[in-house]
């Protein structure tokens, strides 16, 4: 069937309109990054910068160690994504697929775990973490994040999960192969859409994750980027707007980096076809 | 290619996680009794947030560890913007660093709750003697000191002297009063500009602080047992700048909805002659006026007197510290002239000491509004709103949206009164 002209107008004024509201913020924060503080206090602020200034990068580079922060949150976040992999992979796959009087609980219980404040638990957290000597570590953030985002990243696999057809497993298992075998081989293989995007949410909520940094680690040189970025907000509402935007600049290229890798993966469809209807 | 990925990852899983188990906290670097002799290393989270104050601070600190070889001190930068929650969380785990940077109006909740430290013993009379009463006044309770204060702000009038020229406004002498100030404000205000643009987004700061004016107490007694007392001296404020909103016309009522700062490019532009604020707005405006921008601080605000609140910065001990004697004597270096007056010449805030005062005075001749900006902070004391135990949550539950309502001409002022006293019956239960 054939897509008319006028909708296919339509579509393209949509997918426009879409792109510029996702991509306005970005340019207005890279075009604030570049712009003077006497541009930041005009009356009629402009889009573009009138005069480039580079030297809120300069700034934002020396003054709060930006670098380091930006290290500390990548190791961060790619440790907890992996270890949330690790740790939701099977048990997702036990979820969805074995039927016990148990389930039930235990998704209400992944549920009942997404609505606690961060500020209910954090005090408690803490008093756990120190005798074990994990505040103010690294691997203390990674397990803290992990835990953080096991819940929903168990939530979303599962669903994964149950979308892989149960005769490819039957078929695996009547070959003879064993339940750990038909999950690496036929499951895993299937679920990588679903495990990317699993991926991709774990890194995001742990590299933009404030309040358990900022309580449990003490060590400027174990500050992650958020806490960084705090620093440029000072007592009353100041804020260095140039430094700020321009460090946020810097902190949205290892998250860009990160999807644009991942996201040509995210490739859906290898199912269709694997069963016949 | 699937089992050696899996390999891998199960491979990195299980050396974070032995990483983990083996992790070597810092939660205390220092190390022994705490007794005077033997080498101690002390952190100092400091919230210090413009570069030469930033740099001033790093000052002191080299200095006084040159001088100290057996108490190091370790900078640490924190953030003003999270020191509450921060703090909170370490008092509970007993990791807060062993000299806290804050203002009186945070640690009055630690104080109450016991984290902090007596410093009275520790502090040296030369120090006791250079601030006066009614500052300590904010950090002290039961004569015991729990916070040295270090600097403070006031509100303070900042003008645009090509306009006040123009209008033959001339505003000199030691104080400004009330209705001269809404005088002149009346007579800067033209077609499309106004005299005066005051951003009171959050306003009652503002109406408590500059009260002290009129007298203004707002509440008797201390703690829980606090009653609210809103009358004639305490509705004076909003009901003059009301008057100047809204009869006189001379401030624009759209800057009463606007953030403190926010005012500024309208400042700037022209569109307001005059504007209230915090008197560290100072820095901000001699960063990014325009080229050729003359401004000037007007004279302290004076109703009956030219008090104002202080809520000045602190410097603390954790109760629970290792070293509060080493700590103490620390901030005891912190508090002489010369390191006031750096780290205040940096944020433009007021040192809490007449020495270090003049000392800026002496260093800056009075220029960029520190002659008034100064002469603004000989008069801060305590108000009786800052031993108000749930004084937080009155101002965010009742006083601020009553406050804002009036603002906006939505209420009289008799009806402002009956909110501020009678919210503070429903929040103070």
């Amino acid at each position: 069937m054939r897509t008319r002209p006028t909708t296919r107008v339509l579509q393209y004024v949509a997918v426009l309109a879409y792109l510029v509201f996702l991509g306005f913020p970005l340019l207005w924060l890279i075009s604030s990054s570049l712009k003077s503080p006497q541009e930041f206090a005009s009356i009629t602020p402009s889009i573009l910068p009138k005069h480039v200034e580079f030297s809120n990068y300069s700034d934002a580079l020396t003054e709060q160690g930006l670098i380091r922060g930006l290290g500390n949150s990548l190791q961060i976040s790619i440790y907890s994504t992996i270890l949330v992999l690790i740790v939701a992979l099977p048990v997702s796959y036990a979820l969805a697929r074995f039927r016990s009087r148990l389930r039930p609980l235990t998704n209400g219980w992944i549920l009942v775990s997404q609505v606690f404040p961060v500020i209910l638990i954090v005090i408690p957290l803490f008093m756990i973490l120190r005798p074990l000597h994990l505040t103010n570590t690294i691997p203390g953030v990674v397990i803290v994040y992990m835990v953080w985002s096991l819940p929903f990243a168990l939530w979303m696999l599962q669903g994964y999960v149950a979308a892989v057809p149960r005769e490819l497993e039957e078929a695996a298992s009547v070959d003879g192969a064993s339940r750990l075998r038909t999950i690496v081989s036929i499951v895993m293989p299937l679920l990588r859409p679903g495990l990317i995007a699993t991926a991709m949410f774990t890194f995001i909520s742990a590299w933009n994750e404030f309040f358990f940094a900022l309580v449990l680690l003490q060590d400027p040189q174990l500050k992650t980027l958020p806490l960084v970025l705090a620093r440029f907000v000072g007592a009353e509402g100041q804020v260095q707007f140039g430094p700020l935007a321009a460090a946020s600049v810097l902190a949205t290229v290892p998250s860009l980096v990160f999807f644009a890798f991942l996201q040509r993966r995210l490739t859906s469809g290898l199912l269709s076809g694997a069963v016949k209807g | 290619m699937m089992k050696k990925v899996m390999t891998a990852l199960l491979a990195v899983g299980a050396l974070v996680t032995l990483a983990a188990c083996g992790g070597n906290s810092n939660d205390n670097n220092s190390s022994g009794s705490g007794s005077s002799n033997e080498k101690v290393t002390l952190k100092f989270q400091s919230l210090a947030f413009q570069k030469s104050t930033v740099a001033a601070t790093k000052k002191i600190v080299d200095d006084w560890n040159a001088a100290n070889p057996n108490i190091q001190v370790e900078y640490v930068q924190g953030s003003w913007d999270s020191v509450h929650d921060q703090l909170v969380t370490q008092f509970q785990g007993g990791t807060a660093p062993d000299i806290i940077h804050d203002e009186s109006a945070d640690i009055t909740g630690f104080i109450n709750q016991g984290y902090l430290a007596d410093l009275s013993p520790y502090l040296s009379q030369q120090t006791k003697d250079a601030v006066s009463q009614g500052v300590w006044d904010t950090t002290s309770k039961d004569g015991k000191i729990y916070g040295a204060p270090t600097l403070l702000q006031s509100y303070v009038v900042f003008g645009n002297t090509a306009l006040l020229k123009a209008a033959g406004v001339n505003a000199t002498g030691d104080s400004l009063s009330w209705d001269d100030f809404a005088a002149d404000a009346k007579k800067l205000t033209k077609p499309g500009k106004f005299g005066l643009g005051w951003g009171l987004k959050s306003p009652t700061a503002t109406m408590l602080n500059l009260g002290l004016n009129f007298d203004a107490k707002y509440f008797e007694g201390s703690g829980q047992d606090a009653k609210a007392t809103v009358g004639d001296a305490e509705l004076e404020v909003p009901k003059r700048i009301h008057a100047m909103a809204y009869d006189d016309k001379s401030i624009d009522p759209t800057s009463l909805t606007l953030g403190g700062t926010d005012v500024l490019p309208g400042f700037y532009a022209g569109k307001y002659a005059m504007i209230v604020a915090g008197n560290y707005v100072a820095q901000q405006i001699l960063s990014e006026a325009p080229k050729g921008f003359q401004w000037e601080v007007l004279p302290p605000l004076k109703g009956t007197s030219t008090k104002q609140a202080a809520n000045p910065q602190t410097l603390s001990v954790p109760a629970e510290g290792k070293h509060i004697e080493q700590s103490a004597k620390f901030i005891d270096f912190f508090m002489k002239a010369e390191n006031l007056a750096a780290v205040g010449q940096g944020d433009q805030l007021i040192p809490s000491t007449q020495a270090a005062r003049d000392a800026i005075q002496k260093a800056t001749g009075g220029k960029n509004g520190w002659q008034q900006t100064l002469a603004s902070g000989t008069e801060l004391t305590k108000a009786p709103f800052q031993s108000v135990d749930n004084y937080p949550k009155w101002k965010d539950q009742i006083a601020t949206p009553a406050f804002q309502e009036f603002l906006a001409n939505k209420t009289d002022l008799a009806t402002l009164g009956k909110k501020l006293s009678d919210g503070w019956g429903q929040v103070n239960n």
